[in-house]
């Protein structure tokens, strides 16, 4: 720092003397103090006091420091001065938009976390929400890595029993996802977690509610300002698992053999299709020619060619394919460097009496799996005009194209789980590891290769599927906006009147080809096509009053809300065999007039009437009290328990405020806070769950009763049972926490404790079997919930030499869930069945989606062990030996026991962010701990009778053999059944933990003085580097996995992965 | 705000008031019928081939270990309450029943529209279709909570114990049924008078009510005809019982109706979709997944000796006469098929290497079969569609061809007769039981419908019927048992006779102990156990919702 003493050659004319001070009247050391324009500076000594030379008396000041606000001053003459810096608290000026209102984070009084704009455009993704992701404390966000795809985002827990998403608010208007939004309009994200925040959207509000408000211009007069942000990159999809290669396949074949015939106390008989019936198992030379398999030797190739068909309709297929002896790189076949570019334009302006954003952006990003590409191009116009000094008018306008191609997973008509069932689906992920090595891609005359050739079972060619969807569209046109009238008859009041809405339009045509290359082939070329619309509405009221009188403040808001959360149609048909499989020929008209079948929907949507009032009230910015109440209607319920009441209250305490604290002056600002509200939620409720319904179907109720062989008559079945007396969930929070700023604002800490019961869960109580398979059980409220956690935000900023400036942000939030009660005589409710694995229990006293099944305790390791253990089904070397967990010397159904949770206990992130000079630098990690996840794509790879001659995992070269004990993976051998892969039990459920480095950038702004020449304000470029590596102890691909259903999800069956990427950026501003 | 702001009506569905018309009622019998097939719960359907069939010995799952490992061990008979199949067997045959209740329900509310003579065909014919169900139940689970149309949910539904024997209302629905129904109908698939009466009289045998299930099947056999008038008789041709083209023919007594590309595979015999030879390629029919393989014992038991009789004495297992068979045997090298007496209908029934599989090729044996050494050499056949009605009696709507549209008889005519036979035997004339039993195998040694390769039969077929006249109850039971194991096989009813005979426990571990020695994998030191085995668990789920007071759990369970 005194180097700089040495730039300054000026002659001396005067010196300066002074003192930098706090408000609260203490010096300030290390304050940089620059003579504005030259170079000449000093540094404020540890009393604050300093000492410069100047050349005039004119000279201006500039002063600086870490915590402090800026400040110029001009010196007039004087040869002494003092000057108070204003803290420059950052955290607590942030704002915290509301939807209906705004406030400074200072001044709030409930458990609200804000994301900076520029986090949000860091890393490129189709959703904003996945930028969420160890950013904001107590929010958890899975995502996958399928561009498009939906992220599972989670607010202080799971609330309820199904649909656990947040509410989204645009420029104060809810949608059902954001995935229209460009991130790069986005002004502020506010994430209101409890109900003393989060009440004011009362029944809506449970789930937390993320708050987005967009880019509008300044309120004064500013000329236009042009933004350009571009960006390019490439994902890398890195490797795939690990597995055995070709020749290693063919021995671990015979291995299996000889295994099963020892546990079965026979003698070995060798033989496979291909791999011969020697005692050694021998590759061939062509797997498959003219259906003939296990080929050695040379093939006449021309000869053979004649007799090629890949065609089913024309005959026998007819193919050759050769054995591909150094093995298939199927993951590497079915996915790309995928790039991604987007670019970014906004204009911002203002005069006195108006303003505007208009923004307009293009985001074209391929995914790793080939055709797989997202592409969303936006406009957004946003104005606002003073009409007169008392009435604005505004309005927020943005019209989205959105196209995803090639989606796996892909559910239109829920755009919440978009992409997220690929997660626990058979995708292609888990064909590339099922696809045995030896078979090449294509066989010899370029039709595809496949499991019709013997002996490898049935998985199918994932390179064909890719290319079979590859004219798989899906897109939207979308039209989002409000406009909005304010009127301030006296200082303070507003009264303002907003009416927004969005139109949402759907289209999607898929195909499925006709297959010949697989042991299961598609019966027919397919085709399916849907289009829907759907229109949502939102027309709020508000009255927003502030006063000051003396110490007292008082803001008061009362407003009147009318909604419906969109109603629609849709249209969908399938139908298969066209003349042409031309995709330009491809319409619904040109299908085969057998088997087409069209369906529509009607969808009215579900409306909200809804009054809410807040009171706000604080006395001398020192004591803190707030009230919000709102009660909501919604046609969801039935008329006997429609409505909704909703209050929150909240108080906070400025510490730092009192005189006492004086004495403390390393503490700048400390607040705490804490409150108590209710919040209600009714997304787990179909809006039919009222009425007792009847449904035809015909796929579950039409019946050939005239044997005509060909049709079938319309049917009627009982498609729901009602409860008319359902009513709201209610969420109680309850949390106190503490804000504050200490050492001038070098740190930051916040830290939450919240507590979130949920009663009167509703909750689909199973049906009794008696009741049939069909009807939809009634939601009736009967469960409780509980969530509680821990939300910390630490901040500490600095530098660490002259201009090299830093600032660490470090959030974490820990994580309690559980379920408290279901209905009375229910103690569980199952999960999905997998392959006949049923990973989740969703049980008492546990967190949702709890991992369930026999808990292995090893593998047996001598016909001893297996006499002297418990009791077990299939018992024998080298197989699970589960845990007799009632002690009751049988292992059987009531051994089974609690495996782990794929709710993480703490998630956290840290950024650290370095600027020098002209140079920035960031990194963001993101961290997930406490959570397990159940790998079942294990069942597909590491067991011989899954699918027998499939694909095998490299694991298996560790398997249990007599002289390899010390293995926790299981003897490979042909039995299938409850002591090796006929039952879920804890060695799929692996540990979840991971660190994972997110985003390293590094960033240059181009000098002022440099760019002046050129006409720009300013410019940056940067390099970026995302998901550079992850921590974890995972076998999977990934251990970002989420899933579709809050009951039922941290299961992976071949997620598509999170992968490397690497960016170029260009910012400028003109 | 007003209140209508937030009514919003439900879409695209109805009120139950909307189904009191007279076709809603209507639409809520055919609803009740289209449960029979268990609308894709495969192991649900009324045709029983897990249940009736591989529980039977008839088969065995078929495939390869790894594959629907839920069916592993219900086919070992170590199936645990939790298995999920049970739970949804379960539940599928209880949504029958619920909508048969709608229908009597909606009936009773019904206006004036609705005629006498209506009220009494759709009473009957829902009478008919629950007393079906309740069958079903009753020989799978044997205890079951009887729910009628009085009960619904949020009335004590859940609360109707498993204690109280249905067979009282089964038989009262279906005696309503006979009583009710018209003798033909207008639509084929429609239960007639003649399908109750025999229902009647199967369920009367379950019971060892001979003289009541005489009485019925004398009857049936004197005057029934099928509800589109045809009066009962045999097909001449074995195989087109077995034939789309064929459906609702004379000996149809009650059959589930299928029907292709309707819009939903559903409709077809979606219970059938893995049950097709693995591997095929577009030579063979279905192109999946090679479930439900025939086994052993089954194909042994078509031996017929010089006088072209069946081996009562069960020595067609022993090694002389055995099936020969390709077990073990690549496609690529050579086996000459079994070259000794037969039954023609093992051909019609078995699918083995070396002889015609319908109209698409000679069955090619171990290339066709997914896994050999796990589930043997052999392919069902006889619910196979033919090459010839591929696209028009097959669904290609799915994920694969195998959606098949002939009719699945529940009974059919010669069952009845068989069934006959049976109370012939205890308390009527053994001759005139000899007399059924030959009908049955009179048609099956028509030469016209045997199976063919090169103009020629396509193995040595040599079958006659019982000359001598019949002396002893022992020996004319065992002749009529076996010929029902002959002429039903696959048909999903062995696994229920042999537990009303009272000879599963043996039967069955003798042929778990023959088969499970070639199977080691499948069925090796698998074994069946009495006072359990005769029944399934009661669903574990269904207990933990009701109560273990409401339901309780079968013995041994």
């Amino acid at each position: 720092i005194m180097l700089l003493y040495a730039v300054s050659t000026v002659a001396q004319d005067r010196k300066v003397t002074g003192k930098v001070v706090g408000v609260d009247n203490q010096g300030i050391p290390g304050v940089s103090i620059v003579i504005k324009g030259t170079r000449t500076g000093t540094t404020s000594d540890a009393n604050g006091n300093f000492s410069i030379n100047s050349k005039s008396s004119n000279d201006v000041l500039q002063l600086s420091g870490i915590g402090y606000k800026a400040k110029e001053v001009n010196l007039a003459g004087q040869t002494s001065i003092n000057v108070t810096l204003d803290e420059d608290i950052a955290a607590l000026e942030e704002v915290v938009v509301t939807g209906y209102s705004s406030s400074s984070k200072k001044e709030s009084t409930g458990s609200v976390a804000t994301i900076k704009s520029k986090d949000l455009v860091m890393v490129p993704s189709g959703n904003v929400e996945q930028q969420l992701q160890g950013r904001a404390s107590g929010v958890t966000v899975i995502s996958s890595g399928q561009p498009g795809a939906a992220s599972l985002v989670r607010i202080h827990g799971f609330g309820s029993f199904s649909n656990n998403n947040p509410l989204y608010v645009v420029d104060g208007v809810p949608v059902q996802s954001t995935d229209f939004l460009a991130p790069g309009d986005i002004e502020s994200t506010s994430i209101l977690k409890d109900a003393a925040a989060a009440s004011i959207y009362g029944a809506r509000a449970a789930n937390g509610v993320i708050v987005y408000t967009t880019k509008k211009g300044t309120k004064r007069a500013r000329s236009l300002e042009v933004t350009y942000d571009g960006l390019y990159g490439v994902t890398d999809p890195g490797k795939g698992q690990a597995m055995l290669n070709p020749q290693e396949q063919a021995d671990w074949t015979w291995n299996a053999i000889r295994n099963t015939a020892i546990a079965n106390g026979t003698t070995p008989t060798f033989g496979h299709p291909q791999y011969g019936t020697g005692t050694s198992a021998v590759l061939p030379d062509y797997l498959n020619v003219g259906g003939r398999s296990g080929v050695s030797g040379t093939v006449d190739l021309a000869a053979e060619r004649l007799k090629y068909n890949i065609d089913p309709t024309a005959g026998a297929i007819y193919q050759v394919v050769k054995a591909n002896k150094a093995g298939t790189d199927w993951y590497g076949a079915i996915t790309r460097m995928a790039p991604i570019s987007r670019h970014s334009l906004g204009f911002s302006g203002g005069t006195e009496n108006g303003r505007y954003y208009f923004g307009l952006s293009a985001q074209e990003q391929a995914g790793i799996l080939v055709y797989n590409k997202f592409s969303r191009y936006t406009f957004r116009a946003n104005s606002e005009f003073d009409l007169s000094k008392k009435v604005r008018i505004g309005e927020n306008l943005q019209f989205t194209y959105k196209s995803v191609l090639a989606q796996d997973g892909n559910d239109l008509l829920n755009p919440n789980n978009s992409g997220l069932s690929t997660i626990a689906g058979e995708g292609d992920i888990l064909s590339a590891f099922r696809m045995s090595p030896i078979i090449p891609i294509y066989d010899e005359f370029g039709g595809y290769a496949g499991t019709a050739a013997k002996g490898f079972n049935n998985p199918r060619n994932p390179v064909a599927s890719r290319d079979g969807s590859k004219n798989d569209r899906s897109f939207t046109a979308n039209g989002f906006g409000n406009i909005y009238l304010e009127y301030e008859p006296i200082t303070n009041l507003v009264l303002r009147s907003s009416i927004g809405g969005q139109y949402n339009n759907a289209y999607q045509y898929a195909y499925s080809r006709l297959q010949y290359e697989n042991s299961e082939n598609n019966a027919s070329f397919g085709y399916n096509e849907f289009s829907g619309y759907q229109f949502s509405w939102t027309f709020t009221n508000t009255i927003n009053y502030q006063k000051q009188i003396g110490d007292h403040k008082i803001k008061a808001l009362a407003g009147y809300e009318a909604l419906n959360t969109g109603s629609g149609r849709g249209i969908s048909g399938s139908g298969i065999n066209p003349f042409s499989t031309d995709i330009n020929y491809i319409t619904l008209t040109t299908v085969s007039s057998t088997g087409k079948v069209v369906n529509s929907y009607i969808n009215s949507g579900i409306t909200f009437a809804s009054v809410f009032g807040q009171l706000d009230y604080n006395l001398s910015d020192k004591y803190y009290v707030s009230g919000v109440v709102r009660r909501d209607g919604s046609s969801r319920f039935g008329i006997n328990s429609r409505y909704g009441v909703f209050p929150a209250f909240s108080a906070a305490w400025r510490l730092s405020k009192e005189d006492f604290m004086r004495d403390l002056p390393w503490i700048s600002d400390l607040k705490i806070k804490g409150g108590w509200g209710q919040m209600g939620n009714s997304n787990s409720v179909d809006p039919n769950n009222q009425y007792s319904l009847y449904a035809a179907n015909v796929g579950n109720s039409y019946y050939d009763i005239n044997g005509s062989n060909t049709s079938a008559v319309s049917g009627f079945y009982r498609s729901r049972i009602g409860n008319p007396n359902a009513k709201w969930e209610t969420n109680t929070t309850t949390n106190i926490g503490f804000e504050s700023s200490l050492f001038r604002g070098k740190w930051d800490l916040a830290v939450d404790l919240w507590n979130r019961e949920t009663t009167d869960a509703l909750f689909n109580v199973p049906l009794p079997g008696v009741l049939g398979n069909y009807a939809a059980a009634p939601a009736v409220n009967v469960g409780t919930l509980s969530n509680k956690g821990i939300d910390i935000q630490i901040i500490n900023r600095g530098n660490i030499i002259k201009d090299l400036n830093y600032e660490v942000t470090a959030t974490g939030s820990f994580l309690d869930n559980k379920i408290t009660s279901f209905a009375p005589n229910i103690t569980y409710l199952p999960g999905t069945t997998y392959r006949g694995l049923t990973p989740v229990r969703n049980q008492l006293n546990y967190p949702m989606s709890a991992f369930y099944g026999y808990k292995v305790v090893g593998l047996f390791n001598s016909t001893s062990e297996v006499a002297s253990a418990p009791k077990q089904t299939g018992a024998g070397l080298g197989r699970f030996r589960y845990a007799d967990i009632n002690g009751d010397g049988v292992i059987d159904a009531n051994d089974r026991t609690y495996l782990g949770s794929p709710v993480p206990v703490f998630t956290g992130g840290m950024t650290i962010r370095l600027t020098y000079k002209a140079f920035d630098f960031s990194t963001f990690m993101a961290v997930s701990l406490g959570n397990k996840i159940a790998n079942v794509s294990k069942w597909y790879t590491d067991f011989y009778p899954s699918f027998t001659g499939a694909a095998v995992s490299a694991r298996v070269k560790n398997s249990w053999t007599p002289t390899n004990t010390n293995t926790d993976q299981p003897i490979f051998e042909g039995e299938s059944g409850f002591s090796t892969n006929g039952e879920f039990n804890s060695f799929y459920v692996e540990n979840g933990n991971y660190l994972r480095m997110q985003n390293m950038s590094l960033g240059y702004t181009i000098p002022k003085n440099v760019l002046t020449k050129i006409g720009l304000k300013s410019a940056r470029v940067s390099a970026s580097a995302s998901n550079i590596f992850t921590i974890t102890s995972y076998k999977g691909l990934d251990p970002s996995v989420g899933g579709a259903a809050d009951t039922n999800f941290g299961i992976d069956i071949g997620n598509v992965p999170i992968t490397r990427s690497y960016n170029l950026a260009l910012s400028l501003s003109f | 705000c007003k209140d209508s702001f937030l009514e919003v009506p439900p879409t695209g569905q109805l009120a139950n008031a909307q189904l009191t018309s007279k076709a809603g009622i209507e639409g809520s019998l055919i609803g009740a019928y289209s449960m029979l097939n268990g609308r894709g719960v495969r192991l649900a359907s009324s045709a029983n081939w897990v249940f009736g069939s591989i529980l039977g010995g008839e088969a065995n799952k078929g495939t390869n270990s790894g594959d629907y490992t839920a069916i592993n061990p219900i086919q070992r008979f170590e199936t645990p309450p939790t298995n999920t199949e049970i739970n949804d067997t379960w539940r599928v045959k209880y949504e029958g029943i619920q909508r048969c209740n709608t229908t009597l329900a909606s009936l009773a509310k019904a206006g004036s529209d609705v005629t006498a003579d209506d009220k009494k065909r759709i009473s009957g014919e829902a009478r008919f279709l629950r007393g079906h169900y309740y069958f079903e139940l009753k020989k799978l689970y044997n205890n079951v909570p009887y729910i009628d149309e009085s009960m619904d949910y949020g009335t004590g539904i859940e609360k109707v114990s498993n204690a109280t024997d249905v067979w009282p209302k089964i038989e009262a629905d279906l005696k309503y049924a006979m009583d009710n129904l018209p003798e033909t109908q207008a639509a084929a698939g429609r239960a007639n008078k003649w399908a109750a009466a025999a229902y009647l009289g199967k369920a009367y045998l379950f019971q060892k009510k001979y003289t009541e299930a005489k009485a019925m099947f004398d009857q049936v056999i004197a005057s029934g005809k099928t509800a589109n008038g045809k009066k009962y008789g045999l097909v001449t041709k074995y195989a087109q019982i077995f034939n789309a083209e064929n459906d609702n023919n004379e000996e149809s007594v009650f059959a589930i109706q299928s029907a292709a590309n309707t819009g939903s595979v559903n409709n077809a015999n979606s219970d059938d979709d893995l049950n097709y030879p693995y591997n095929t390629g577009s030579s063979g029919p279905g192109n999946c997944c090679g479930f439900f393989q025939p086994s052993f014992e089954l194909a042994n038991s078509f031996r017929t000796d010089a006088n072209g009789l069946p081996l009562l004495d069960g020595s067609y297992n022993s090694t002389a006469n055995a099936l020969k068979t390709d077990f073990g045997i690549q496609s690529s090298a050579a086996f000459t098929p079994d070259a000794g007496n037969l039954d023609p209908r093992l051909d019609h029934s078995v699918g083995r290497r070396g002889i015609p599989y319908l109209d698409w090729q000679d069955h090619p044996g171990f290339d066709w079969i997914r896994d050999q050494s796990y589930a043997g050499p052999y392919s069902p056949k006889k619910y196979i569609y033919y090459k010839s009605q591929e696209g028009t009696l097959t669904d290609g709507s799915s994920w694969t061809r195998g959606y098949a549209a002939m009719n699945k008889p529940l009974i059919r005519y010669a069952d009845v007769l068989l069934m006959a036979a049976e109370c012939e035997i205890e308390i009527g004339s053994l001759e005139t039981a000899r007399n059924y039993v030959n009908l049955v195998r009179a048609r099956a040694a028509n030469p016209a419908s045997w199976v063919t390769k090169n103009g020629a039969p396509a193995a040595k077929y040599v079958i006659s019927t019982y000359t001598a006249a019949w002396t002893d109850k022992a020996v004319a039971r065992t002749a009529v048992r076996f010929e029902r194991k002959l002429e039903l096989s696959g048909e999903g009813h062995r696994f229920f006779d042999l537990v009303r005979w009272g000879i599963a426990e043996s039967t069955i571990n003798a042929y778990l102990s023959y088969e499970g020695a070639k199977l080691i994998t499948a069925l090796g030191s698998a074994k069946f156990t009495a006072n359990k085995n005769e029944y399934l668990p009661i669903p574990q789920t269904q207990i933990d919702i009701q109560g273990k007071d409401i339901l309780k759990q079968n013995p041994g369970y």
